[in-house]
C-alpha cells in the first residue's frame, strides 16, 4: 500500500492481457499508474479471496486474476484476504486463513512464492526483508526447520509475532514477540511500529481484554525496542516517510470511540489523539478506515459507531502534520457523504495540471458482506453528486494497491 | 376414517397404523386435522434403508436437510425454505429446543423406540397439543412408540469409515404399567476420501463416538395415561472444517466438541368425561458443550476453549372441549424458562421467560373440516430490554368432495424469536432485533384409488411463502465483529408433487414412490443489489426423489434415488458460488428369518445398505464434501 512504483506508461504486453473483465470509462482516474489491484477479503471459512485488477490504460475490470492466471495453484487465493502491498514488480498478499503469504508478479499475477505464516495480518518492507504481522502467537509459536515444516513449541502464550520473511528467498527468517493479535505495520527509520489489537482475547477468557499498545522493533537488530500505550484496540499504522507514525484505534464498540493518533519517530512515547486542541472535536474525528497517500492520513468514519442497528452515514476526512516540531497539523473534511457499507480505501492524487487539487477515492463496499461487493470511484475535493466509476468486485473489497 | 391417516410410507411399507392412533381417532373429541403431507412409520424407514432421521427426513418435499457431511456432521432440516430456526422438532409433543442457536441437530437424534415421524404442509391441529406446536412456523413431529409386550431387540450395524453402532431395546410390561430401557452407540472415523481440487484427500478429524441412554416408564389410567422419559447422550466428535486452501503443514482443524444432554419429560393425558380433557406436560433440559480449537495442535485455530451450559424448564396446559360432535376447541398455556451460561464473549448469561399460549378451534361437518387458531408468544431476557411479543394467527380448510378425493388450504403466519446468538452472542450485540416472521400459506389435493390388489396415491401442493424481518448476521467493521439486522426479505413459491403406487399380492409386493419440488425462493431483501431477485442460498429450484420397495417372502429390496438441482452457495447467483446438481442413491438388501433358539422364538433381519452407490461427489453445504460410496451392514434380533 505504501509502494508505490516509479510511474511508467510502458505498457509491457503481458500474458494477464487477454483477461476479459468489464469495460470502465475511467474519466482520467489513474492516468499515471498500471493497474489498481483489489483484494476482496473473502467470507471466513469460504475460501473465496479473489484478487481483482482494474487496468488502468485500457479502463478493463478483470475480476479472479489470480485464480485465472494461476489455474495449477489448488484453491485459488485461499481464505480471507487480509493485506496487499506492492514492492517493486511483486505484489504481495496476506492471506489470513489460509496461512500464506503470496508473492505474484505484478505484470500478469502469476505466482512467484507461497510462503507459510500462521494466521497473517498486514505486511511492511524494507530492502530487505518483509515483516508480516500474525496472530500466531495467539494460539500457538512455533519454528520452521529447514523444509519449511512448521512445528508448535507454545500453544498457551497469547501474544503475537512479526514474521521476517527475505525477500531474495522467500523464506521465514525470524519471529518478534509483540502484542495481542497484531494488526498493522509500518517502517520507518530503520523501526518498525507495530499496532496490538487484542481483538480476539477481548472476548476470550482469561483476559476478555483488548491490548492497547504499539511495538516498536529494530529492524536491523530484529529486537523490540519499546512498546507505547496508546489506545484500546489499535488497527492500522502510517508513515508518512517524514517522521510522523499515524496508528489508528477500533475503539471498543461500547464506551471507547474510534480515533487517530499520531506520534513522532524522534520521541515516539509522546502519542497525541488528532484534534485534540484544535477547534475540531477528536470525539467528532471517526475511524473505520484509512489509508494514507500523498503524505496524508484519509480516514471513513461514522458517527453512530455504537449503534450498529440504524444505516449508517459515513463521512471523509485527513489529517496532514504541517509543522513536525510543534505537531501541527492541517484536518480536512471533505463534502462526499457515502451511506452503504464502506470496507476499504484507496486515495489518489490526480496526474496533469489537477495534481495538486484533486485526489480520487476509490471505495470498496462490503455491501451485505456475504454476496460480492463493489468498487467504486469518487472526487474526493468536491462533491459533484456523481461516482466516476462503479464495478462490481467479490466480497467485500478492503485492500487496494496502485502500480 | 382410516384413509385419511393410512398415509402413503405407512402402506408402502404395509404397516397397519399404530393402534392407540387408530383408537384415538374413534373417540368423538378428536376432529380431525388436515392430513400430515408426509408421515412414515420407523419401521417403514428402516425397511427403507434409511439409518437416522435425517436419511429419512430428507426424501420429503419441500425438504432441504443441510448436511456438513459423516456421523458427525450437523444436520438440520428447512422446510419450504422458511429457514431451519422455524422448524420445530417435537418428540411426543414436547419442543427438542435450543435456545442458543434455534437449531436441532438431527444427526443426534436416534429412530430407536419412536413409531413415526410426520411433517404437517400446513398445521398439525389436533386435540391436546401444547401451544408451542402451534406456535411453530412448521414442525417434524416424533411419536413414540408405547412397550405393549415384554421384548428384548438388540441390533449391530457397522461399516465403512469405521462405523459402529450397536444397539438395544428393552421392553417389560407389567399390567397397565410399561417400562423401556434402550441403548445406543455410535461411533465413526469419518475418514472418507474426497476430491481436493485436482487430488484426493481423506477427511480428517471427522471421527464421533456417542452414547445414547433413554427410559421410560408409562401407563394408562381409567380415561388417562401418563408417560415419563429420561434422556441421557453424550457425544465426542472432531469437525473437519472447510476445505479450503491452506499453507502445507497447517491441518484445516483440530477442533473438538464434547456434549453431555440430559432431559426429563412427563406428560399426563386425562379424559374428564366424553366432552373435557386435560394434558399436562413438563421438561427440564440439561445440555452441556464443551468446544475447544486446540491451538496446540493447529497453528491457524482461534485459541477458543469454551464451555456452554444450556438449561430449560417447560411446562405446558393443555384443556380440551368438545361442544357436540361437529365443533371442540383447545385452550394450551405453556411457560418456558431457558437459561445459558458460557465463557465465551465476555461471559455473557441470557436467561428468558417465555410465554406461549394458544387459543385453537376444530368443526367438521359431512365432507368439510375446519381448523383456525390464535397464539401468541411473550418473551423477556433476564428482565432486561423490551418483550418480545408475536400474535400468531392459523386458518385451515379440508373439503372431500368425493370419497378419493380431498382439497386442503391454509393460510398461517408464524414468527421466531431471536436465539441467545443472534441477541448476545455476536459482539454488537443488538437488543432491537425483532421476532422473525413467516407468512405461509398452500393448497393441497389429495387423491387416493384403491383397484385390487393395486392402490394409487397422489398429492399436489402448490405453496406461497413469505419471511420477512429476516434476522441476518452483518459483520461491522471487520470479518470478526459480527451483528445481527433485522433486513432480510425473501419471498418463496413452489410447487410440490408426490405419487405412489403399491402392488400387493400373496406373497409379493412392490411400491413405487415419487417425489418432485420446485421452489422459486427469491432473495428481496435490498432492491437494486446483485443479490435482489436470486435464488436463496442452497435452495434448488428442482429437487426429486423415488424410492422402489420391493418384498417377496422374507426378502426385502429397496432403492432410493435423490435429486438435487443447481444451487448457489449466496444469494448472488454467480459461477463463483454456484453447487453444481447432484444424484445419490442408496440400496438395501434385507432378509428377515424366524429362529428357535435358547427356548424360544427369534426373529432376526439381516441387510446390508450400500449408500451413494455409484459414489457420486458432492456437496450439500460449499467446503463440506460428502462421502463416496459407503456401507452399513445390520443384524437385527427381536426376542
Amino acid at each position: 500500500m505504501l509502494c508505490i512504483a516509479a510511474c511508467t506508461k510502458d505498457l509491457e504486453p503481458s500474458k494477464d492481457i487477454l483477461l476479459e473483465g468489464d469495460e470502465l470509462n475511467l474519466k482520467g482516474f489513474g492516468e499515471n499508474y498500471r493497474k489498481l489491484f483489489v483484494l476482496n477479503e473473502g467470507g471466513l471459512g469460504a475460501n473465496n479471496a479473489t484478487l481483482d485488477v482494474l487496468r488502468l490504460q485500457r479502463g478493463m475490470y478483470v475480476r479472479s486474476a489470480f485464480r485465472k492466471m494461476n489455474p495449477a495453484v489448488s484453491g485459488g487465493l485461499g481464505d480471507v484476504g487480509n493485506d496487499i502491498a506492492l514492492h517493486g514488480e511483486e505484489l504481495w498478499m496476506v492471506i489470513n486463513n489460509s496461512g500464506i503469504v503470496e508473492v505474484v508478479s505484478a505484470f500478469d499475477e502469476t505466482e512467484i512464492a507461497a510462503i507459510p505464516v500462521p494466521t497473517p495480518r498486514n505486511i511492511a518492507f524494507d530492502d530487505n526483508y518483509a515483516y508480516v504481522t500474525s496472530w500466531a502467537g495467539a494460539y500457538a509459536s512455533g519454528t520452521y526447520d529447514d523444509k519449511g515444516v512448521y512445528t508448535i513449541t507454545d500453544s498457551s502464550n497469547p501474544k503475537g509475532c512479526v514474521y521476517r520473511i527475505n525477500l531474495k528467498t522467500k523464506k521465514v527468517e525470524g519471529t518478534v514477540e509483540v502484542g495481542l493479535q497484531p494488526e498493522g505495520i509500518a517502517l520507518y527509520g530503520g523501526r518498525l511500529y507495530v499496532a496490538n489489537s487484542g481483538g480476539i482475547s477481548s472476548q476470550l477468557p482469561p483476559l476478555y481484554a483488548y491490548d492497547n499498545t504499539l511495538s516498536i522493533i529494530d529492524a536491523a537488530s530484529f529486537k523490540l525496542v519499546q512498546t507505547i500505550e496508546v489506545a484500546v484496540n489499535l488497527k492500522s499504522v502510517w508513515s508518512d516517510g517524514k517522521g510522523a507514525v499515524y496508528v489508528t484505534s477500533m475503539g471498543n464498540f461500547w464506551d471507547a470511540h474510534t480515533g487517530l493518533y499520531v506520534l513522532y519517530a524522534d520521541n515516539p512515547s509522546k502519542v497525541a489523539l488528532v484534534g485534540s486542541g484544535t477547534a475540531i472535536k477528536p470525539e467528532a474525528l471517526h475511524v473505520s478506515c484509512s489509508y494514507l497517500a500523498d503524505g496524508a492520513v484519509y480516514c471513513i468514519g461514522t458517527e453512530d459507531e455504537f449503534n450498529w442497528s440504524v444505516p449508517h452515514n459515513y463521512y471523509i476526512w485527513s489529517c496532514k502534520i504541517t509543522d513536525y516540531a510543534s505537531g501541527e497539523c492541517t484536518i480536512s473534511l471533505y463534502p462526499q457523504t457515502l451511506s452503504g457499507t464502506p470496507y476499504g480505501m484507496a486515495v489518489v492524487k490526480a496526474s496533469g495540471a489537477e495534481a495538486d487539487s484533486k485526489h480520487y477515492l476509490v471505495l470498496g463496499d462490503a455491501g451485505d458482506y456475504f454476496n460480492p461487493g463493489t468498487v467504486s470511484c469518487y472526487a474526493l475535493e468536491f462533491n459533484d453528486g456523481e461516482k466516476y466509476w462503479s464495478v462490481n468486485a467479490g466480497v467485500c473489497p478492503g485492500h487496494f494497491a496502485i502500480w | 376414517m382410516l384413509s385419511i391417516l393410512t398415509v402413503l410410507w405407512a402402506a408402502l411399507c404395509m404397516q397397519t397404523p399404530d393402534t392407540l392412533v387408530a383408537a384415538m381417532l374413534s373417540a368423538p373429541r378428536d376432529l380431525p386435522t388436515l392430513k400430515p403431507a408426509e408421515e412414515i412409520k420407523v419401521t417403514g424407514v428402516e425397511a427403507c434403508g434409511a439409518a437416522g432421521i435425517s436419511e429419512a427426513v430428507k426424501r420429503f418435499t419441500g425438504v432441504q436437510v443441510k448436511d456438513y457431511g459423516g456421523l458427525g456432521g450437523l444436520k438440520t432440516i428447512n422446510v419450504r425454505s422458511l429457514g431451519s430456526e422455524h422448524v420445530g422438532v417435537f418428540l411426543d409433543g414436547v419442543q427438542i429446543d435450543n435456545a442458543q442457536n434455534m437449531q436441532v441437530d438431527l444427526g443426534r437424534l436416534s429412530l430407536d423406540g419412536l413409531s413415526d415421524i410426520s411433517l404437517y404442509n400446513a398445521q398439525k391441529n389436533v386435540r391436546l397439543q401444547s401451544a408451542k406446536e402451534y406456535a411453530s412456523g412448521q414442525a417434524l413431529h416424533l411419536v413414540s412408540s408405547a412397550p405393549r409386550s415384554d421384548a428384548l431387540w438388540l441390533r449391530v450395524r457397522g461399516g465403512s469409515f469405521g462405523t459402529f453402532n450397536p444397539s438395544i431395546v428393552w421392553d417389560k410390561c407389567l399390567g397397565r404399567i410399561g417400562l423401556r430401557a434402550s441403548a445406543g452407540f455410535v461411533g465413526s472415523k469419518g475418514n472418507y476420501k474426497y476430491p481436493y481440487f485436482d487430488t484426493t484427500l481423506v477427511r480428517e478429524n471427522g471421527d464421533i463416538k456417542s452414547l445414547r441412554l433413554e427410559a421410560r416408564v408409562c401407563g394408562t389410567l381409567d380415561k388417562g395415561s401418563w408417560d415419563v422419559h429420561l434422556y441421557g447422550y453424550g457425544s465426542e466428535r472432531g469437525f473437519p472444517g472447510p476445505v479450503i486452501r491452506r499453507a502445507s503443514g497447517f491441518p484445516f482443524s483440530a477442533e473438538r466438541q464434547a456434549d453431555r444432554d440430559l432431559f426429563a419429560q412427563m406428560s399426563w393425558i386425562q379424559d374428564w368425561s366424553e366432552y373435557w380433557s386435560t394434558a399436562i406436560r413438563a421438561k427440564y433440559s440439561n445440555n452441556y458443550t464443551h468446544y475447544a480449537t486446540h491451538p496446540e495442535k493447529n497453528p491457524m485455530a482461534m485459541p477458543y476453549d469454551l464451555h456452554y451450559l444450556q438449561q430449560s424448564a417447560y411446562i405446558s396446559a393443555v384443556q380440551s372441549y368438545a361442544v357436540d360432535y361437529k365443533w371442540s376447541f383447545d385452550l394450551a398455556a405453556d411457560l418456558q424458562w431457558n437459561s445459558l451460561r458460557s465463557d465465551a464473549f465476555l461471559s455473557r448469561n441470557p436467561r428468558r421467560l417465555c410465554f406461549t399460549g394458544a387459543l385453537a378451534a376444530r368443526y367438521k361437518a359431512e365432507s368439510l373440516r375446519f381448523c383456525a387458531h390464535l397464539a401468541y408468544q411473550g418473551a423477556r431476557d433476564g428482565g432486561e430490554g423490551e418483550p418480545l411479543r408475536a400474535w400468531m394467527p392459523s386458518l385451515s380448510f379440508a373439503w372431500e368432495p368425493l370419497e378419493w378425493m380431498e382439497l386442503d388450504a391454509f393460510a398461517k403466519r408464524s414468527y421466531r424469536l431471536p436465539s441467545f446468538n443472534d441477541l448476545y452472542y455476536s459482539l454488537m450485540g443488538n437488543s432491537s432485533l425483532k421476532p422473525e416472521s413467516a407468512f405461509q400459506s398452500g393448497l393441497d389435493l389429495f387423491i387416493h384409488t384403491n383397484s385390487g390388489p393395486w392402490r394409487w396415491e397422489g398429492r399436489v401442493s402448490p405453496y406461497y411463502n413469505r419471511v420477512s424481518d429476516k434476522i441476518v448476521a452483518i459483520p461491522t467493521v471487520s470479518q470478526f465483529r459480527w451483528t445481527m439486522l433485522n433486513i432480510g426479505l425473501a419471498d418463496i413459491a413452489g410447487l410440490d408433487l408426490k405419487g405412489c403406487a403399491t402392488l400387493t399380492k400373496s406373497d409379493f409386493s412392490s411400491s413405487l414412490t415419487l417425489r418432485y419440488s420446485y421452489q422459486s425462493a427469491l432473495d428481496h431483501s435490498m432492491p437494486g443489489s446483485l443479490t435482489y431477485g436470486n435464488q436463496l442460498p442452497y435452495i434448488p429450484r428442482h429437487s426429486a426423489s423415488a424410492d422402489l420397495l420391493l418384498k417377496w417372502r422374507a426378502w426385502t429390496l429397496s432403492w432410493n434415488t435423490l435429486y438435487n438441482g443447481e444451487r448457489w452457495s449466496r444469494s448472488a447467483n454467480i459461477a463463483d458460488y454456484h453447487i453444481a446438481p447432484w444424484s445419490v442413491s442408496d440400496a438395501q438388501l434385507s432378509r428377515s428369518f424366524e429362529l428357535n433358539a435358547l427356548g424360544r422364538k427369534i426373529s432376526a433381519v439381516a441387510s446390508l445398505l450400500v449408500s451413494n452407490v455409484f459414489s457420486f461427489r458432492y456437496e450439500i453445504v460449499q467446503g463440506y464434501p460428502m462421502p463416496g460410496r459407503s456401507i452399513l451392514a445390520s443384524v437385527s434380533f427381536q426376542i
